[in-house]
């Protein structure tokens, strides 16, 4: 998926090309060690902030700050701007898909790294809308920026390595076959839902940054096998198998959100037990507004990614070279030209 | 549709997958009357001043005391005095064990709550009530590490002061390490027959073992 085959293909050249790159750009000098370093004195920074001051900071900074999760959305955009301005301009991934990645990323640091993590800790239907944007939306926002190349381009040459390692492609060639990623997509979905599952991790901070990393890795790992806008191979899957595995999700996450929207229970206790935000909205109502956002925002996705890949698909067509037509052919295609606008 | 089809060596991957997060499902139904939370439940950490002695306490000056923590303020209208007079009843079972235990009042309003206030509200109930009370940061990094929900709304011309705060009880162990999370004393069908055998059991509990006070520390 996201470091494919395609640009792992170059070896030899590879340093060279990446200084000329280098003079594609005006770089200032030392900007390459500099920002790094700013990233972890900013981290360092907000991680003292946040432990001692928590309750005068604003709304926007880290209610409970983690070192893993800032740096890994700070270096991974870092790279990209870095690897998009060293990509040659007629190379470089359009606006609207340089966009995307920097909504989806924005989405997912602010439901995570935000007060909003505090938010969603103590109201299920924030919960489940942070679920929502780090496992749907944010992921699927950033394959649809298809950024792979960039964010390696963009990163120090010793990581080239490791993410060109064959064990790497080894272990994504498994867990990104359809029905894996389909039967993992929704499994991650239910597992994090069980009630006994759901309180343990709300209420242990390991378990909480475990849930977490395993939606947002697992959102990337699919939507970036679903949404990938090449033909088989080098994607991993065809076109008819990825369309599949986009309706196969849909229907496990419409009945699970249509049990929690009908379901007349509390299932969740941990929320009343450490305090709604809102207390006047009662169990019920908050357990019966998360289903629905399970239900619906989230199996919207799928028609989303169905309808974006028929466009791939389409493109794909269209790249391929014409073969050569009859005479009785070429009229057909002329006639059918006028309506269908291709 | 090359790569749709289930081979058995993928089964296989995702049952491998699948075992071990089934075994990981925590059982709520345990032998104790209220939720066990040992384990995954940070252990005691705090950093306030003491209502009874005006004193700054932490943790340490906790430790070989069962300890119960609870967050909320002396004007609470019902829930507050509903739970703490549920825990005196509880503590009044143990007899003299009692004197091993100690309830944690963190206030969350400490612009009303003074120290004097807060001693006369806790004494009112028991003698083994502590009243806590923390700066703005102090509550913060309370309620962060147990993942409590609490706020303040001064009053303005619509709305009257308003303080919301959660309703579970936390126990901690004489060494510092979660034991349980009570919910029923908050409510009005309160388990205080169930609630002392626990506190009880706890109180009677053999030193733990090396592994587990490792296990402890973090």
């Amino acid at each position: 998926m996201l470091f494919g085959p395609a640009f792992a293909a170059a070896t030899a050249g590879k340093a060279a090309a990446a200084r000329r790159m280098h003079r594609l750009v005006a770089w200032p000098a030392g900007v390459d060690g500099t920002v790094p370093l700013g990233i972890i004195v900013a981290a360092g920074v907000i991680a003292f902030l946040c432990q001692d001051f928590p309750a005068y900071l604003p709304v926007w900074a880290p209610w409970d700050f983690s070192w893993l999760e800032f740096l890994a959305v700070a270096l991974g955009a870092w790279w990209y701007a870095r690897g998009v301005a060293l990509t040659p301009a007629a190379a470089r991934p359009s606006v609207a898909r340089r966009l995307s990645f920097v909504a989806g990323t924005a989405l997912i640091y602010t439901v995570l790294q935000t007060h909003f993590d505090y938010m969603a800790q103590h109201m299920f239907f924030l919960n489940r809308l942070q679920h929502l944007a780090m496992h749907h939306l944010g992921p699927f926002l950033i394959a649809l920026a298809w950024p792979g190349a960039a964010i390696r381009r963009g990163m120090p040459e010793p990581l080239h390595r490791l993410v060109d390692d064959p064990l790497l492609a080894r272990v994504l060639h498994v867990i990104q076959r359809p029905v894996i990623a389909g039967a993992v997509f929704v499994g991650l979905i239910d597992l994090w839902l069980i009630p006994a599952v759901n309180f343990k991790a709300m209420l242990d901070p390991r378990l909480y940054a475990v849930m977490n990393w395993s939606m947002v890795v697992d959102g990337l790992l699919f939507w970036c096998l679903v949404l990938d806008p090449r033909p088989s191979p080098p994607a991993r899957a065809s076109f008819a198998a990825r369309m599949i595995t986009i309706v196969a999700v849909m229907f496990p996450q419409i009945m699970l959100g249509s049990y929690l929207t009908f379901t007349n229970r509390d299932l969740y206790s941990f929320y009343d037990l450490c305090g709604r935000l809102y207390p006047t909205v009662s169990a019920l109502n908050d357990q019966h507004i998360g289903g629905i956002i399970v239900w619906i925002p989230a199996s919207m996705m799928s028609s989303a990614a169905f309808m974006l890949t028929l466009n791939h698909i389409r493109i794909v067509e269209d790249s391929v070279p014409p073969k050569a037509m009859t005479e009785e052919e070429r009229r057909m295609a002329a006639a059918a030209r006028r309506w269908t606008g291709r | 549709m090359s790569g749709f089809g289930v081979r058995r060596r993928d089964l296989l991957a995702a049952l491998a997958f699948a075992a071990p997060l089934a075994g990981a499902r925590p059982s709520l139904a345990s032998a104790w009357h209220n939720i066990d939370v040992a384990g995954y439940v940070p252990s005691l950490s705090f950093d306030m001043t003491d209502a009874t002695t005006g004193k700054p306490v932490t943790a340490e000056d906790f430790r070989g005391k069962l300890v119960l923590m609870y967050l909320g303020y002396t004007q609470c209208p019902d829930v507050c005095p509903l739970t703490l007079q549920h825990v005196a009843e509880a503590l009044q079972r143990l007899g003299k064990d009692a004197a091993d235990v100690r309830l944690l009042f963190v206030t969350v309003d400490p612009d009303r709550d003074t120290l004097p206030v807060l001693k006369q509200y806790t004494a009112a109930f028991s003698p083994d009530f502590v009243g806590l009370r923390g700066d703005a940061d102090q509550i913060a990094r309370v309620a962060r590490r147990y993942r409590l929900a609490y706020s303040v709304t001064p009053a303005t011309k619509a709305h009257p002061y308003e303080v919301t705060h959660s309703s579970a009880i936390y126990v901690f162990g004489r060494d510092g390490s979660p034991k349980l999370l009570i919910a029923s004393l908050a409510t009005t069908s309160p388990d205080i027959a169930g609630t002392a055998d626990d506190l009880r059991r706890l109180l009677h509990a053999p030193k733990p073992g090396l592994i587990a006070r490792l296990s402890a520390m973090f």
